[in-house]
């Protein structure tokens, strides 16, 4: 009897080494079908190096999954278990080995005992680098009023890893948010801290300082900022932000701007430079320097009596130049897209770095794009004017919180599109043509768990071309002590 | 034999003391339980107890919020809370008697002033039970014997209990001190030394302050415990949330008659008891009315303000306001803990809209809990057959109440929002009832006459309310009605404008 349980033993765990050496299923049933698989990577177009873009089966009911991935330019890649979990490394190899190919991926997965294959996709990975350390993020509950645990953290795209760049624990009860750096360089980063003790934070090559950048003449705190390429100048909206709330089932806020105008803050002076232009009644709004410098995007609307006539807040796309060496705006503003004669509104326009580009979110109303359903992308060809949606990763929710990565190939959104309410980033990349790949979403080591639990909505995601150091003790110093510069206005 | 006799003393003392703290929280003080539970969800993963270890004092956290969860079963928490604080009063009677701290007989009464003590401080509502919890650590390591040959061992326990127990291992370090002579205070500089070390490179995020202080002993950050006590008023608010969150709506009147607080709280309470007893027009004005905020509380950034204003709301209709009115309060608690209560109810305003995605999310965490778990399971299965939830008693009721118009909310209209509701719906009766008082409450007298005709022909009353016959009384009357309730009202609201 002990003969033949230390056979049994013996028996199954050959068995078991032999299946895990056997490197997959055996014999597996095969469908024409393509894997629904979570997240949605069928077709997308990745840059090298990225994280592994591990992926789970739609249907949890599984015993396991097997994933075999094949480099067009040489490479192989295997992993099974619950969920197909890649080697970091091996990963970056494969994907460094196929930059310009792709990659063919077979998915088997395993129901009560059968396995069953299903039909190859295609992971595309493009010849264009995405060499930017990160991403920074804003991490919010998607709630109302009450910003609740806010944090904005950083990750290494390249892996899983997350950090926190501030979070609430070190400035209890403060709002925070507009993190910018200028063209993805963190040397030069701005935030606000908005409310009561609120400020600007100012860094540059690593010191920190708070300024009040509200005045008797601009009435509210700067924010919605934007860097000057040469990174002394800011361009900010100072504005009065509220929230209304829908009794209906579909969007849930309505977020308006009682006031808004647009100013530019010379950091080297702490001044900051009005124009009457810029300071009208209308409703100038997110700022938005080009990649020469030589002119700003905003946004501006007429104003209206909101909340009750949300309905009829329409933004034109607006440009005005602006001379970095005087310190000056132009003389006057050309309207690009002009929202009432189109009955639409065009918001958050945000030039590519190279100056090829410019994307910009479209809706049927409103100057706060996150907030409305029907916000889509758009881009525009500087060198033409032309303009088109990007139906190719648009969804029927909120797109919007669009940023370019350092050389203007990739670009990254924000996207209500799985649940109308949590907001996750997505990347996407564009050619010299102007041609826009699938978007593919941020890849976690277990997306579906991952998501799943994450109570976070992402807003205001930038790529950032290094890790972003701040030092949040000294923060925490500066804004409980109270220690601002105060801003005047430039003569 | 005196030493047998001493054991029992001891034994039946620890047993007083049990008895008597089940009674103060089974008894005396069950909404408190309900109020700390409803601001935590404590999950059975492995990810939770990982992310409580990831602070220090984690352990500590861990341990009391795992305790915390019980306080849903109000005997069951009591009963748990019993067996902490006799812990504590045994681990404080061992070190009195064999620590070595004292010499000779140390009376045993000695052993009940912490128990006292920490019993009054936990009247300050933001006191978590973390900090008991941690300072019953502290104790039981400092019970652990160590003999001067070895206190040098002190060196590797000072940062690990720091990490798991939190700044209360400066109790252990007192005891150690007392236990061993002063030599031992370098004890004390060592955990300086550790903490700052912690600030400097493993807690980038936090505030030296707390650091040095504690994380999570206290709700509020960068705020202490105050020896407040149980103040009668605070007590009777949590009181009326309570009972509000268990529908006692019988017993909310009773004690409104008996005790009022006079806070916009306090009438949000006892006008919704009132609005599901179908009293609200005959008696609301018998009660005390904080004004036009005395059926709906205005938003308020604080974790319990809003939660009877979002009772309301569920039961009216209106889902989107109960929804919002939830995530503002779970997103008010300033130790960032997410609210079994909250979450229960921001999923069921999620299935109701069908949100089911969303709902989901929440579902997935409450599945993690022990007590909300059954439920959050039941709501799941419910989500997958549109016909279900049409069908639910309460969900498919409330499909029919909520809006049909969508536009936006304003709360300085909330007359003509409970009126809408009402339109939208006319056996909204609750609607109606809230559309009339809030009327009142605003001194809107011609639109209450306005609408007078319609409660009769969709109110369901077979008579006039003895409220309305009040105010009917004293529109005639031009307020000169003596003992009118509503008249004393509106005097009330009028001196409190000319004050301002």
């Amino acid at each position: 009897m002990r003969k033949f349980i230390i056979f049994s033993l013996q028996f199954i765990v050959y068995s078991l080494l032999l299946v895990a050496c056997s490197g997959g299923p055996k014999n597996p049933m095969k469908t024409e079908q393509l894997p629904v698989i979570y997240p949605d990577y069928i077709g997308v177009t990745i840059p090298a190096d990225i994280a592994p873009l591990n992926f789970n089966f739609a249907d949890e009911q599984i015993d396991g999954m097997d994933v075999v991935i094949k480099g067009s330019k040489g490479g192989e890649l295997h992993a099974q278990g619950n969920y197909a979990d890649f080697d970091i490394d091996d990963w970056h190899a494969l994907t460094e080995q196929n930059q310009g190919g792709e990659l063919t991926v077979t998915v088997c997965v395993e129901k009560d005992g059968q396995w069953e294959q299903y039909q190859n996709f295609t992971i595309f990975v493009s010849k264009d680098r995405l060499d930017d350390w990160g991403l920074t993020y804003r991490r919010i509950k998607p709630g109302y009023e009450v910003g609740g645990d806010i944090g904005i953290y950083q990750r290494d795209i390249h892996t899983f890893d997350e950090y926190a760049i501030l979070t609430e624990t070190v400035v209890p009860g403060r709002c925070f948010n507009c993190h910018t750096a200028n063209r993805t360089n963190p040397n030069r980063i701005t935030l606000q801290m908005r409310g009561e003790g609120g400020g600007t934070l100012i860094q540059k090559d690593g010191q920190q300082k708070w300024v009040e950048t509200k005045t008797d003449i601009t009435q509210a705190a700067g924010s919605y900022s934007y860097w000057h390429p040469d990174g002394d100048y800011v361009a900010m909206a100072v504005n009065s932000v509220h929230q209304s709330f829908y009794t209906g089932t579909g969007q849930r806020i309505e977020v308006y701007h009682r006031f808004s105008d647009v100013e530019v803050l010379d950091t080297r002076t702490n001044e900051l430079i009005l124009s009457p232009l810029l300071f009208t009644d209308d409703l100038e709004i997110f700022p938005a320097f080009s990649a020469d410098g030589k002119s700003i995007y905003y946004s501006s609307s007429k104003p209206c009596r909101v909340p009750a006539e949300y309905e009829k807040v329409k933004c034109s796309l607006c440009r005005i130049a602006f001379d970095a060496k005087k310190g000056q705006f132009g003389e006057t503003v050309d309207t690009l897209l002009n929202g009432p004669a189109t009955d639409q509104s065009y918001v958050l326009a945000r030039p590519s770095y190279d100056g090829r580009w410019l994307m910009y979110c479209v809706s049927s109303r409103g100057n706060f794009p996150v907030s409305q359903d029907d916000a889509d992308l758009w881009l525009m060809d500087l060198k033409t004017g032309e303009s088109r949606e990007l139906s190719e990763v648009n969804s029927p929710k909120s797109d919007s919180f669009h940023n370019w990565s350092g050389n203007s190939r990739w670009f990254v959104f924000a996207s209500k599109r799985e649940d109308g309410m949590y907001t996750k980033l997505y990347f996407a990349s564009i050619d010299d043509q102007g041609k826009v790949s699938k978007p593919f979403l941020l890849p976690q080591r277990n997306p579906r768990k991952y998501y799943l639990e994450m109570m976070d909505a992402y807003n205001c995601p930038d790529f950032t071309k290094t890790k972003v150091e701040l030092d949040a003790h000294e923060t925490y110093r500066q804004v409980f002590d109270n220690i601002r510069e105060q801003v005047k206005i430039k003569e | 034999m005196k030493k047998g006799i001493g054991k029992y003393y001891n034994l039946g003392l620890s047993m007083l003391v049990g008895i008597g703290v089940f009674l103060f929280w089974y008894v005396g003080y069950p909404h408190a339980l309900s109020y700390q539970e409803q601001y935590q969800l404590f999950l059975w993963t492995g990810d939770y107890f990982l992310e409580r270890l990831n602070l220090p004092g984690g352990l500590a956290d861990w341990l009391s919020e795992f305790i915390v969860q019980f306080y849903y079963v109000e005997w069951q928490g009591a009963l748990l809370l019993t067996l902490l604080f006799v812990a504590l009063q045994r681990l404080i009677l061992w070190l009195l008697t064999h620590g070595g701290i004292t010499q000779g007989t140390v009376p045993m009464c000695l052993s009940l002033v912490p128990v006292a003590l920490i019993l009054w401080l936990m009247g300050d509502i933001n006191v978590l039970l973390s900090l008991p919890a941690a300072i019953v650590l502290a104790l039981a390591l400092a019970c652990i014997r160590l003999s001067k040959r070895f206190s040098w061992i002190d060196v590797l326990i000072l940062p690990v209990a720091y990490w798991l127990i939190g700044p209360a291992v400066w109790i252990y370090i007192v005891v150690r001190v007392l236990q061993l002579g002063w030599k031992h205070l370098w004890s004390a500089g060592w955990l300086v030394a550790v903490q700052l070390m912690a600030y400097a490179w493993l807690l980038p995020q936090w505030p030296l302050q707390q650091v040095m202080t504690g994380l999570n002993y206290y709700r509020i950050p960068l705020q202490y415990p105050q020896w407040s006590g149980y103040n009668k008023d605070m007590y009777e608010l949590i009181r009326m949330d309570y009972l509000v969150r268990n529908e006692c709506w019988d017993e909310i009147e009773k004690r409104a008659g008996e005790y009022q607080v006079k806070t916009a709280f306090w009438s949000n309470c006892v006008n919704l008891a009132l609005a599901e007893k179908r009293l609200l027009a005959d008696r609301m004005f018998d009660f005390y009315q904080s004004g036009e905020d005395a059926l709906i509380m205005p938003r308020t950034r604080d974790l319990t303000s809003m939660l009877p204003s979002a009772e309301a709301f569920w039961r009216l209709g209106m889902v989107n306001s109960a929804q919002r009115y939830m995530f503002d309060t779970q997103e008010s608690i300033l130790n960032a803990r997410k609210s079994g209560r909250c979450t229960k109810r921001i999923a069921e305003c999620m299935i109701v809209n069908g949100h089911y995605q969303t709902a989901a999310k929440q579902l997935n965490l409450l599945k993690k809990s022990l007590f909300y778990r059954g439920w959050a399971v039941e709501a799941e299965a419910l989500m997958k057959d549109e016909a279900k939830v049409n069908a639910h008693p309460v969900y498919g009721k409330l499909r029919q109440l909520r809006y049909k118009e969508n536009f936006l909310y304003s709360y300085d209209e909330m007359d003509k929002m409970f009126g809408l509701l009402f339109l939208n719906n006319q056996e909204n009766k609750m609607a109606l009832d809230y559309f009339m008082a809030q009327m009142l409450l605003k001194g809107n007298l011609q639109g209450f006459q306005q609408y007078m005709g319609t409660v009769q022909r969709y109110g369901g009353y077979r008579q006039m309310p003895f409220g309305y016959q009040d105010v009917m009384r004293c529109i005639q009357m031009q307020g000169r009605v003596p003992d009118s309730p509503y008249a004393k009202y509106v005097q009330r609201m009028t001196r409190r404008e000319a004050e301002r």
